[in-house]
């Protein structure tokens, strides 16, 4: 049982990474996301492709393929952003949604054209090091993830509440045409988010593919989903309820999911998400503003 | 000395046009009231001039400097403060942080805090409620709130868009009273958008606005005769 | 605008090559016809979703397998073909409008999650539990449908069945009221429009036409083991496939799907084209990207690319102006009180002196109060006037009293309170309004319109519409009947075919004006009824009112911002100040009270000197 919650907690971790990503993004444009995962999972696969093939005769460790994969995230984030994201600015709010589910559309397709859809194999970026604590055996990629998450998601709190960016940021998520009368410069949000939101989705591709064991196409946008629904439970505009919502989805899949199946843990989540929408649509931690 | 000059100014919205070349100029120091009813094209004449929409033609100038079509962010920096239509509060952000986002383009620290302490001393209300939602406030206090905000950029034009906007009479007379006060005490010129002829007591000079065009100056005393003929027109019996 | 007729000749050109298709396909080609037909039908629901009613679904693909196991489950185990696509129908649009519920609460964003949150539920059931495969068993065909090109027919019945109904959705009560929740939803109340119901109804529709996918798909395959139609992949191409095509535009979708699901089978059994090479492998990305730049330059579609190619194509007649025309005051008479007959309970009808009462109406947004223990009373056959400085609070009496906004106290209308029924109840008690900023449909026509706002009217089911049961074809003919008399009262007939949104905003008002006409109330609610009309229309518009009083016995409270046509008009008049009720009277008593002279011009003299700003707070 604790094994299993580890890893739950483990998977939580990560989708946290991903809930965060989401949650900037919205916070910052007001757009859902649907590209976070992907745009992780193609960076992940460039690096893991240049681990094992070598690109330019040049072949990176495990580690710097995983650092890869962050850096190829974050540049990700901004080529849709300036690219995609940019001339939706003002439109409806679906036409984001739509907009963002293409290009996770686009990328794990290319995947698959490039790849095929044989799984790739995702060696862990920091080894494959275990260390027992209190009965539990954690994995190093575990023990990273949980330490990522803490820092990020403390990070983002203080970068959010104590900096002048950080007040910008809100004041833009609260009225993007106030904001810029006020002396806000929107556009740099924009690539702040989407910068960070990449970032973040590289890493969490990075350390939750050694968990599920491989990397294929729409896995990573099949974690998001896991996210999203976390977060949505949680409160889709608060960052404390988005990460709780996806720890807590996280546990739900380890621990139901190997007690029982994996239609059951995501029969679970689909009836509490249902069940959040209906009766507290806000999510356990969100702002009103979330439930429109 | 000229501080604004804006100049045959055509916009509108997709192929709706409002404005069919509205001119008019804000000098130094100076209060000017742009009138008119519903729908006239005052709104869009100043989202127009700050950049929030796009001239179809026409020029907007500041100190000589045509700065037709640049961002709302960058007028900013350069002193010029909107208070929008509905006093545009963040709604979700306290009262502090509102009143920190006005002096968001100033890096000076010390003047931010000196602005802060002059807004909380001028509106000791704000003080009391820093800590609330902004969308808490009542209107009178969001109206003070607006009004606080912009002079945390210590801005020298002030484009304040009907403050009297859901005002009881009292509490428009006070915010023009306020308006009033901020131009004599910190020499901040300001353009008031109206449709309240109160405003023309504040008023340097005057324009009306009709289906988007300026239909009527005036200037000095004569903005007195302009107060009296909008008073008849606005409750006038007959079809003015 | 296009003509149905040059509609109706595309949609024959299409059948004809779609019945002619098999002489020039081989077997296994026409198999994969058929595959991608089951595709664009499960796209044609989505596209009820996405198109006709704003919400977007993400569980598509799911709902597809719901379809195919069902009828696979069912069939497989010896159940007739005919009960077997039944159920699979029936089951997809239940789990359809179970996965639309959290549309009832929130709207957009969240309950596209929610669908995802369903996808990834429902694709895990297959693999977990064998026997929803049905494995070892097969779905056997009826005798009829044995050969691959007698199920290809079957399939293209299938389409046009299901396109001929929802051509008829859209031209009854529940295709308008679809487009009034997509384009109007705050508002839909007030045509007499539950929302709710709506949306679940579109779910439902949306998942019966995919359970018939399925349902096809399930015989055609006999069994099924490869899960991948099914998974999210399949639901975010779905998507695609709506989007692509163009929404609401079937051709453009299932043009879409054949080039999705279709077309890569067809270059070759591997998909290798010399000088393509292997179209099945790079044809997905590439309609992706296509997907990414539809969205950013926001085309319509394919189907937009049609629409504007028939527009073009089009001879182009003389052109009427599209203004409204100078009507005959008999005829308008006449037209007037055809109008006033309409089914509502005699006890409805009864004249009542006082026929609306307010009584401490409050609405509070936040901190700010709008509406303040506001009393007024509105007697029958007036007109009375609304006015007030922008923000009174005027426009929120009307929100109060449609139901559109968060009222405390009691707005007693014909003697009963209107805030304990629904707002979508009201319409049908005798109450109509516009909005200050146009409340219809903008991309539909002038006349749908009309119709639109006389959804009270048409009492039968939605769903008796879309199999034109229950007398919905009668009550259409008489609706439309009733739209052609408002609008040749409003001098509108010869816009009644015009794109709503095409027309002068002016124009657009009065079109709003003779909606709630229509709509055959007593008491009408016309916010900022004059804006953006010329002085004469606006003359020519207070002139319609009193003709509306006198010959209809109509009650009408007009918000205006023009004294002077409140003066000419109305027979009493409310002056709001702050959210409360600062003068009352004639046009004359209540423009000659200090307080609202006051109001709208201030108290006289600013005197800078006398006042602090610390007074501000007092």
């Amino acid at each position: 049982m604790l094994g299993e919650i580890v890893v739950g907690l483990a998977i939580g971790s990560a989708y946290s990474l991903l809930a965060v990503a989401v949650v900037l993004v919205y916070s910052g444009t007001g757009v859902l996301s649907l590209a976070m995962g992907e745009i992780g999972a193609f960076s992940l696969y460039a690096g893991l492709y240049a681990h094992d093939h070598g690109i330019f005769g040049w072949q990176p460790g495990v580690f710097v393929a995983g650092l890869l994969a962050v850096a190829g995230g974050g540049v990700l984030g901004l080529v849709v952003e300036r690219f995609v994201m940019r001339p939706l600015v003002g439109r409806p709010a679906l036409d984001g949604l739509v907009a963002t589910l293409a290009v996770a559309l686009f990328l794990a397709l290319t995947e698959l054209y490039l790849y095929g859809l044989d799984p790739f194999a995702a060696p862990s970026p920091v080894g494959a090091g275990t260390i027992e604590v209190g009965g539990a055996v954690l994995t190093a990629t575990e023990l990273v993830l949980f330490g990522l998450a803490a820092a990020v998601a403390l990070g983002l709190y203080l970068f959010l509440t104590r900096t002048k960016f950080g007040l910008a940021t809100r004041a833009t998520t609260s009225d993007p045409v106030v904001a810029r009368l006020l002396g806000v410069k929107v556009n740099r949000v924009y690539v702040f988010a989407w910068g960070v939101g990449g970032l973040l989705s590289g890493a969490a591709a990075a350390l939750l593919a050694p968990i599920n064991g491989s990397l294929t196409p729409f896995s990573l946008t099949t974690a998001l989903l896991s996210a999203l629904a976390g977060a949505v439970i949680g409160g889709l505009d608060s960052l404390g309820g988005a990460i709780l919502g996806s720890m807590l989805v996280g546990v739900v899949t380890g621990v139901v999911g190997s007690r029982f199946d994996p239609a059951m843990s995501a029969g679970v989540v689909f009836v509490a998400v249902l069940a959040t929408l209906m009766i507290r649509p806000r999510g356990l931690f969100g702002s009103p503003r979330a439930a429109t | 000395m000229t501080l604004l000059e804006v100049r045959d100014l055509c916009s509108g919205y997709g192929t709706l046009q409002v404005l069919f070349g509205v001119s008019l100029t804000v000098g130094e120091g100076e209060v000017v009231a742009l009138m008119g009813s519903n729908g006239a094209g005052k709104t869009t004449t100043l989202r127009t001039v700050t950049g929030l929409l796009k001239a179809m033609s026409g020029t907007v100038s500041l100190d000589g400097v045509e700065v037709t079509g640049s961002a709302p962010e960058k007028l900013v920096a350069k002193g010029v403060v909107m208070v929008p239509e509905g006093r545009g509060m963040l709604r979700d952000l306290t009262v502090s942080e509102n009143l920190a986002l006005g002096a968001y383009v100033i890096d000076d620290k010390r003047q931010v805090a000196a602005s802060l302490d002059k807004a909380f001393t001028t509106f000791p209300i704000l003080y009391e409620r820093r800590e609330q939602k902004a969308g808490t406030l009542s209107g009178g206090q969001q109206q003070m709130l607006a009004l606080g905000r912009a002079l945390m950029a210590s801005p020298r034009l002030m484009l304040v868009d009907e403050a009297s906007m859901g005002l009881s009479p009292i509490m428009t007379e006070r915010a023009f009273t306020l308006i009033a006060d901020i131009n004599r005490t910190a020499g901040v010129a300001v353009l008031i958008v109206e449709q309240n002829v109160l405003a023309l007591d504040l008023a340097n000079r005057a324009y009306v606005l009709e289906k988007g065009q300026v239909v009527a100056t005036a200037e000095g005393a004569d903005v007195r005769q302009m107060q009296a003929r909008l008073r008849e027109a606005y409750l006038g019996t007959v079809d003015a | 605008m296009q003509r149905p007729e040059s509609r109706h000749a595309g949609a024959g050109v299409l059948l004809v090559g779609a019945l002619l298709a098999p002489l020039a396909l081989n077997l296994p080609q026409t198999s994969i016809i058929v595959t991608a037909l089951c595709f664009g039908l499960v796209a044609l629901g989505l596209d009820v979703l996405i198109g006709s009613t704003g919400q977007l679904s993400m569980a598509h693909g799911a709902l597809y397998g719901v379809g195919v196991f069902t009828a696979l489950g069912l069939g497989s185990r010896g159940a007739p073909w005919p009960m077997a696509f039944a159920a699979a129908i029936v089951l997809s649009a239940v789990v359809a409008v179970i996965v639309g519920l959290p549309s009832l609460r929130i709207r957009g964003l969240q309950v596209a999650i929610a669908s995802l949150a369903f996808q990834l539920f429902a694709q895990q059931l297959p693999n977990t539990y064998s026997q929803v495969k049905s494995a070892g068993r097969t779905f056997e065909r009826p005798g009829f449908l044995v050969d691959e090109t007698h199920l290809y027919y079957f399939g293209v019945a299938c389409t046009v069945l299901v396109l001929v109904l929802l051509n008829r959705l859209r031209s009854t009560r529940g295709g308008r009221s679809l487009l009034a929740v997509r384009d109007v939803e705050a508002r839909a109340a007030a045509f007499g429009i539950d929302t709710g119901r709506t949306k679940l109804f579109a779910y439902g529709v949306s998942g019966a036409v995919a359970g018939l996918g399925g349902a096809l798909f399930a015989l055609q395959q006999a069994s099924v083991s490869d899960l991948q139609p099914f998974i999210l992949r399949e639901s975010l191409l779905l998507v695609a496939v709506v989007v692509i095509g163009g929404a609401r535009s079937a051709v453009g979708i299932l043009f879409a799907a054949f080039l999705l699901k279709g077309l890569p089978g067809l270059l070759g059994t591997d998909g290798n084209v010399a000088f393509l090479g292997d179209v099945s492998q790079w044809l997905p990305p590439a309609l992706a990207l296509l997907l990414v730049v539809s969205v950013v330059l926001q085309p319509a579609g394919i189907g937009g690319v049609l629409r504007d190619l028939n527009i073009r194509l089009t001879p182009k007649g003389e052109r009427l102006p599209p203004r409204p025309q100078p009507t005959d005051a008999a005829l308008a008479t006449a037209r007037a009180r055809m109008l006033r007959d309409v089914p509502r309970p005699l006890k409805e009808r009864l004249p009542v002196p006082a026929l609306l009462v307010a009584d401490q109406v409050s609405v509070r947004y936040g901190g700010v109060t709008a509406l303040d223990a506001l009393n007024l009373e509105i007697r029958r056959s007036e007109i009375v006037g609304l006015i007030g400085a922008n923000g009174a609070g005027k426009s929120t009496f009307f929100n109060a009293v449609s139901g559109l906004a968060p009222t405390t106290g009691v707005i007693r209308y014909r003697d009963r309170d209107l805030l304990l029924s629904p707002p979508s109840s009201r319409s049908a008690r005798g109450l109509a309004r516009t909005f200050q900023e146009m409340g219809l449909v903008r991309s539909e026509t002038v006349r749908e319109n009309i119709l639109l706002a006389q959804t009270w009217m048409a009492d039968y089911p939605m769903a008796a519409g879309l199999l034109a049961l229950g007398g919905s074809v009668g009550t259409e003919r008489e609706l439309r009947r009733r739209a052609d008399q408002a609008l040749e009262l409003f001098g509108l007939q010869h816009l009644a075919g015009e794109r709503l949104g095409d027309l002068p905003y002016g124009t657009m008002r009065i079109v709003e004006i003779a909606s709630a006409v229509a709509s055959g109330p007593d008491l009408l609610l016309l916010d900022e009824a004059s804006a953006g009309l010329t002085p004469d229309e606006a003359h020519a518009l207070g002139d319609r009112f009193k003709a509306l009083r006198d010959e209809l016995g109509l009650t009408l409270v007009v918000i205006e911002h023009h004294v002077p046509l409140i003066a000419a008009t109305c027979d009493y008049c409310y002056c709001l100040e702050s959210g409360a009720l600062i003068a009352e009277g004639t046009p004359a008593e209540v423009t000659a009270q200090p307080r609202v002279i006051e109001s709208f011009l201030g108290r006289g003299t600013l005197q800078p000197e006398t006042l602090r700003p610390e007074e501000v707070l007092a």
